[in-house]
């Protein structure tokens, strides 16, 4: 009798025994491990590669300032940027202020179109909205970028050219064509934001007595406000980044140009044009990886600012 | 113990609801959600200055019925109101009605409350301002008249710039009172105002009712037959889509003429 309590409340070892099976084995089973394996590498590559990449355009980027002598101060304040002259000079203010004004240009372009087409989405034609608005503007996304710069060379910079003078390619082509381009990208995650506005307070509002357009402005807007700006900045990102298509468009002249109709140059359209052209290991190489690395902190730089408008949506 | 006094103050102001005018009178009212008849033939007085309730199980159209009062329907596609409401001697259902101006005179609140995330004073002049309402003293005033008709002004009149949604549950659905308050409505609509929160905001909120009838006519759907029982001049009970039963409170709830109702108010079935 005692001992047969004693078994109840202690199991012995020999009682244990019995639901060996139910215990976790001595590690993972052959199948569970293999697919362990492949998935723990494929996330450790991909980390790998964010920190090897990072890493390495530190590493050519900082090469310029610190072995060939450029000085920073130079390369963000000089105007002038020409490696190839004698003795050869590293400006890249006109390069930098090229890539925020095509980016500004671009968004002061595309935020109220795609605000506009994103509210009609969601508020005003809520089927079409879905069922066709949508699709088109994935598919707008999904159109390389080469294309829009060749529209924006046959149609955009001769029409700059008729009707504003000058030669048609600058600013104001290379925002354009831009503008354009990330329409798509700010009005899917703009109509995003506006749809995951919760429909009781579209109610709530309305049974106010409020309008339909006073119900948009005053709670639908405020309420996505956030996600809004995120999307915004979604499109800067991807503005300030583009290469190829303001190349065809822009004029590449490493100037700060005196209004929106003369040719300029950017970050990436200066990199894109003259690599080519440099040695691998020279001067003027080194002087682009700079470049590449000021692209990368811009980058890095608008992912923090996503984030951070993020965190701050989820906290209040 | 309030609600002992309560009972006993609705006795004396208001002997009998047959007795008083008709604020909403409803013929004949037919809802369909597409091919679904949601409310059937519908046919009732709702008296002026009075509570009206309206109970039943989920899914009976009583819902429906209410909202169909302030247009809210109209929201919802393929929803279809046929048949009259008369108020003031036009048919609330007719399509030259201004929706915008009839939910300025016919309020609503909801089951879950839902404040705007902004400001406490931002949420109760929002439809003020949405009337075209800018004169800060005005609104002001209005604010604070409001808040306290809604029993809240103690409790957020220092701290009428800080987000709604910083409130209780209980204060949020009182917010959204107030906010529908502000309106001046005539008519006041409430859709389970109480379903989301303790007996202690529930309690409180009815207390409101009973105060605010006084100066508006309100029609409350609730799941909670003591709620009606306890603040309602006039009950309606509602089973797939009809109307079985609407009298006096006391006469529906003490002596059914249904069988169905008898079953339903003493908890056979819902």
């Amino acid at each position: 009798m005692a001992s047969e309590r004693n078994e109840l409340t202690m199991p012995s070892t020999g009682r244990a025994a019995r639901a060996q099976h139910l215990l976790k084995g001595k590690t993972w089973s052959d199948r569970d491990l293999k697919a362990k394996i492949f998935i723990f590498s494929a996330a450790l590559l991909i980390m790998a590669a964010t920190v090897a990449l990072t890493v390495f355009l530190i590493v050519k980027g900082l090469h310029s300032f610190l072995i060939d002598g450029i000085s920073v101060i130079e390369m963000f304040v000089a105007g002038e940027w020409n490696p190839n002259a004698n003795p050869p000079s590293f400006g890249a203010l006109p390069l930098l202020f090229g890539s925020f004004a095509v980016t500004l240009l671009s968004v002061a372009i595309a935020t109220p179109i795609a605000l506009g087409t994103a509210i009609f989405m969601t508020e005003i034609a809520k089927k079409r909205g879905q069922k066709l608005m949508r699709p088109v503007m994935e598919l707008l996304v999904g159109i390389p970028s080469v294309v829009y710069g060749f529209i924006g060379l046959t149609v955009i910079v001769p029409f700059i050219r008729d009707h504003l003078g000058g030669i048609g390619f600058g600013l104001l082509a290379a925002g354009i064509v831009l503008g354009i381009m990330i329409l798509p990208t700010v009005t899917t995650v703009a109509a995003d934001a506006f749809q995951s506005v919760p429909n009781h307070l579209r109610e709530a509002s309305l049974a106010l007595g409020a309008t339909r357009w006073q119900t948009i402005y005053r709670v639908v807007v405020p309420a996505a406000l956030p996600s809004v700006l995120t999307a915004v900045i979604l499109g800067m990102a991807r503005a300030f980044g583009e290469a190829l298509a303001v190349q065809m468009v822009i004029g590449n002249t490493a100037q700060i140009p005196h209004s929106l109709t003369e040719p300029a140059a950017t970050l990436t359209t200066m990199i894109t044009s003259s690599l080519g052209e440099t040695t691998y290991g020279s001067l003027q190489n080194d002087a682009l990886w700079s470049l590449g690395l000021i692209l990368l902190a811009m980058s890095y730089l608008f992912i923090l600012v996503i984030r951070f408008l993020s965190y701050r949506r989820r906290s209040s | 113990m309030y609600v002992l006094t309560l009972e006993k103050e609705k006795r004396i102001v208001q002997p009998n609801p047959e007795a008083m005018e008709t604020e909403l009178k409803v013929n004949n009212l037919n809802v369909f959600y597409g091919s679904n008849h949601a409310v059937k033939n519908v046919s009732m007085e709702i008296k002026k200055h009075a509570i009206t309730a309206l109970i039943g199980p989920s899914g009976c159209g009583k819902s429906t019925f209410l909202r169909s009062i302030n247009r809210m329907n109209d929201l919802i596609p393929g929803a279809v109101c046929k048949g009259e409401i008369l108020y003031e001697g036009i048919n609330l259902l007719d399509a030259s009605v201004d929706v915008v101006s009839l939910r300025k005179e016919i309020g609503m609140l909801f089951q879950k409350p839902n404040p705007f995330p902004k400001s406490i004073f931002d949420n109760v002049t929002h439809g003020l301002k949405c009337a075209g309402i800018r004169k800060k003293d005005v609104l002001e005033n209005a604010v604070e008249e409001s808040l306290k008709l809604a029993g809240l002004w103690d409790e957020t009149k220092d701290r009428l710039k800080h987000s709604a949604l910083s409130l209780s549950g209980g204060q949020q659905q009182r917010l959204c009172l107030a906010r529908a308050l502000a309106m001046k409505p005539k008519v006041l609509l409430l859709d389970e105002p109480t379903s989301a929160l303790d007996p202690v905001s529930t309690a409180k909120i009815e207390e409101l009712l009973m105060s605010l009838k006084k100066r508006i006519t309100i029609v409350i759907v609730t799941h909670n037959m003591q709620q009606a029982a306890r603040i309602a001049d006039q009950t309606a009970f509602f089973y797939e889509g009809t109307l079985v039963e609407f009298g006096n409170t006391r006469d529906l709830f003490e002596n059914p003429t249904h069988t169905r109702t008898k079953s339903y108010i003493s908890g056979q079935f819902g």
